[in-house]
């Protein structure tokens, strides 16, 4: 009797769980890629399911793999802080797929420093020169003498290849520099490492790192649109073909107000 | 040795044993009594208004008359700094171009201030995030924001030879002069009354999905997720890794194949996480399909692998501590090979065998680097039962993780990882406990 009962119990909590989430069972959609993409993805996600009752997951694991598990097939949606190199669209082609590129938001790679750092301006050159390795201390850069400590990203990201594109051009980034694995580990090491210096997506700066202007140009969302801010650049969605149905519905967020609205709360620039 | 070095002796070991518990002792402390003490602290705070509007508003719980009236009671308190703003903004009008220009940033940062503080100013559109919608739903946040409000942390730049050090500015101080300067103290000795903060316990912490990217809610879908992954590996794992014993202790002849094979899954065992993660990506997801994208049952299977080794030995191990009494008993009275190693061999070596299997729950249900390319992401439902062959799902371990470096407001929100790796340790331990209960009462049956 005591194996029966102990059965039955059994059967009411699974019954629980499969009856607690009976509106869930429609097909949902995934998205993977970006970091710098996910607190928009992750709030359109939020925004999507309350309004149409589809299922959404995030990943956060970078451009790149965005772009591998899209060639995969095994996402819908890919966000991506770059566009897709030549290779990953060679390789989507070989594998049949054909990856369709929409504009979600503009976003301006911020650089930041440490809040006890005096500097207030740099000029690329000199954002290169430090990368590089070529000025190791911010004595060099009109700041105080202490050394600077050089955060990078992994080489999955798109933030980091965007930054080498527009900044460092050919150069190869100094040996000696730390590579963190997202936005917010950039974020959180800066904020408590004095000589740091990294780059971040312009949605996750807030009062615990400082902006440093590029050119003189400060970083904002009246510079990023108007471009005048150097390091400026899109964010993507991309879908396998023209997308359709919910994921039309999804990647077509950004053009409605209330996806704009969404995009400049998280401190992001709206395209449309 | 004489009588007395040895006693010697035999006292020093025995300290020395005492002294490493006591460490043992103490550094399970350390761990356990921050993640016990900081993780209470994501369901059990005081909440303020904003709470129980939240919770009436996104999950339809509370006494809608009595928030009423506490809402009118907190507005009451608030309207007045809404005058005060309403008055500086009048004031502000008729100051020349030079005058508004040297108080506009401040007092956008003090509303700003005022926002996270209460919540969307009068004369606000809607926020479209929920995270603005509401204002400090945790008291011990709200203190926080106001220091924020009534302070303004400067650097002092002016040596630009030196790295710079902190200090705080009395926002007060700044609005000298004017009318917004009665609003500091106001806020500041009214605080309570326009939070009405009273001790919580949110229950909902642990059986509702999170809002807005886990800044409220709960974390359901993670718990549920890390237990569907636990449960779904070992599904896999347990059956196949006795049979292999099995097959190593009873069947498979002393040979170079054989020693191989042993040498094999040892190495297994010592193979790092995320090279199972990896290849449960390559293997299973993109060369099988076992599913379109990432799911739970592709996650299972790659824990599988990974908990395969564990369970393998530890069953290994108790299959041969079985004394060969027993097994020479049951063949001497005519049973088969098969029958005896059913009725005989595996009951007996049952509670070891179980053993194995408890660490490796616990293993499977803690990892995080196999199910981050399999299985695991940031957001998203909990899925039910007939979704784990396609879905992905959050999960605790995968989540901690995201929560602790990712997310791009993770300071805002420590609580709520604190709470997950509560939830994660307690998860892990009542697995273990109910597979000890199952255990001890094999045992219990099988001497009985």
């Amino acid at each position: 009797m005591r194996k029966f009962g102990a059965v039955l119990t059994l059967m009411a909590i699974l019954a629980m769980i499969v009856a607690g989430n009976a509106g869930a069972a429609t097909k949902g959609i995934v998205i993977d890629g970006s970091t710098t993409v996910g607190p928009i993805a992750k709030s359109f996600a939020a925004y999507f399911t309350k309004k149409y009752k589809v299922p959404v997951t995030v990943s956060e694991s970078g451009s790149g793999n965005g772009a591998k598990s899209l060639i995969n097939k095994s996402c819908d949606i890919a966000d991506m802080s770059r566009s897709m190199k030549p290779q990953e669209l060679a390789a989507a082609k070989s594998k049949g797929v054909n990856p369709v590129q929409s504009v979600v938001a503009l976003d301006g790679i911020a650089i930041v420093v440490h809040p006890s750092n005096p500097v207030r301006s740099l000029s690329e050159a000199q954002i290169a020169d430090i990368y590089s390795g070529r000025i190791t201390n911010w004595r060099q850069a009109g700041g105080p003498n202490f050394p600077i400590v050089v955060i990078q990203r992994e080489s999955n990201s798109g933030t980091q290849e965007t930054f080498k594109d527009l900044v460092l051009k050919k150069a190869k980034v100094v040996r000696t520099a730390e590579t963190q694995a997202s936005n917010g580990a950039v974020k959180n090491r800066v904020s408590q490492t004095p000589g740091a210096i990294g780059f971040l997506g312009l949605g996750y700066v807030d009062s615990s790192v400082k902006k440093v202007a590029v050119n003189g140009v400060f970083p904002s969302v009246v510079t990023v649109k108007n471009r005048t801010y150097p390091l400026s650049r899109p964010l993507f969605m991309y879908t396998n073909g023209r997308p359709s149905g919910m994921v039309a519905k999804f990647v077509d967020l950004p053009k409605t107000p209330e996806g704009q609205r969404i995009i400049k709360e998280l401190g992001f620039v709206p395209k449309y | 040795m004489n009588l007395g070095t040895r006693k010697l002796l035999d006292h020093s070991f025995t300290a020395l044993g005492f002294g490493s518990i006591i460490i043992m002792g103490l550094a399970l402390l350390v761990v356990l009594f921050p993640i016990a003490t900081k993780g209470v602290g994501a369901f059990v705070f005081k909440g303020t208004i904003e709470h129980r509007k939240l919770l009436l508003s996104e999950f339809h719980r509370g006494d809608p008359k009595e928030i009423v009236k506490e809402e009118t009671e907190t507005n009451r308190y608030r309207q007045k700094v809404f005058d005060m703003l309403a008055a500086f903004d009048q004031e502000l009008d008729q100051m020349d171009y030079e005058q508004q220009s040297k108080y506009r940033s401040s007092y956008d940062q003090v509303k700003t201030s005022l926002r996270t503080l209460l919540g969307p100013l009068p004369g606000d559109s809607e926020p479209a995030l929920t995270r603005f919608q509401y204002g400090q739903t945790r008291w011990d946040k709200a203190e926080e924001k106001l220091h924020g409000l009534l302070y303004e942390q400067k650097w002092d730049y002016s040596n630009p030879d030196v790295i710079a050090k902190p200090y705080d500015v009395s926002r007060a101080a700044g609005f000298a002069g004017t009318s917004l300067v009665k609003l500091f103290p106001y806020v500041e000795e009214n605080l309570d009354k326009m939070m009405m903060p009273e001790w919580t316990f949110y229950w909902g912490f642990f059986t509702e999905s999170s809002l807005d990217a886990h800044f409220f809610g709960g974390i359901w879908p993670e718990i549920q997720g890390t237990i569907f992954l636990a449960i779904g590996a070992m599904l896999f794992a347990f059956p196949l890794g006795v049979i292999a014993a099995i097959y190593f202790t009873e069947y498979a002849r002393d040979g170079f194949l054989t020693s191989m094979l042993r040498s094999a899954n040892s190495t297994l065992a010592g193979v790092p996480s995320i090279v199972f993660g990896l290849f449960g990506l390559a293997f299973f997801i993109n060369t099988l399909h076992v599913s379109e994208s990432k799911s739970v049952l592709a996650g299972s299977l790659t824990l599988a692998i990974m908990i395969l080794p564990t369970i393998i030995r530890a069953a290994e191990e108790a299959i041969l501590a079985v004394p060969k009494t027993y097994k020479e008993a049951s063949l001497g009275l005519g049973s088969t090979k098969w029958n005896t190693i059913v009725t005989v061999i595996l009951p007996a070596a049952l509670p070891g065998i179980l053993t194995g299997g408890v660490i490796s729950l616990g293993r499977a249900a803690g990892e995080t680097a196999p199910i981050i390319f399999t299985a695991a992401v940031s957001v998203g439902a909990a899925i039910g039962l007939g979704d784990v062959l396609t879905s992905p799902t959050p999960a605790l371990s995968w989540n901690i993780y995201n929560l602790a470096s990712e997310h791009e407001a993770a300071a805002e929100i420590r609580h709520v990882q604190y709470g997950m790796v509560l939830a994660l340790v307690t998860v892990v331990l009542l697995l273990n406990l109910s597979a000890v209960i199952l255990r001890a009462r094999i045992s219990k049956k099988l001497k009985g």
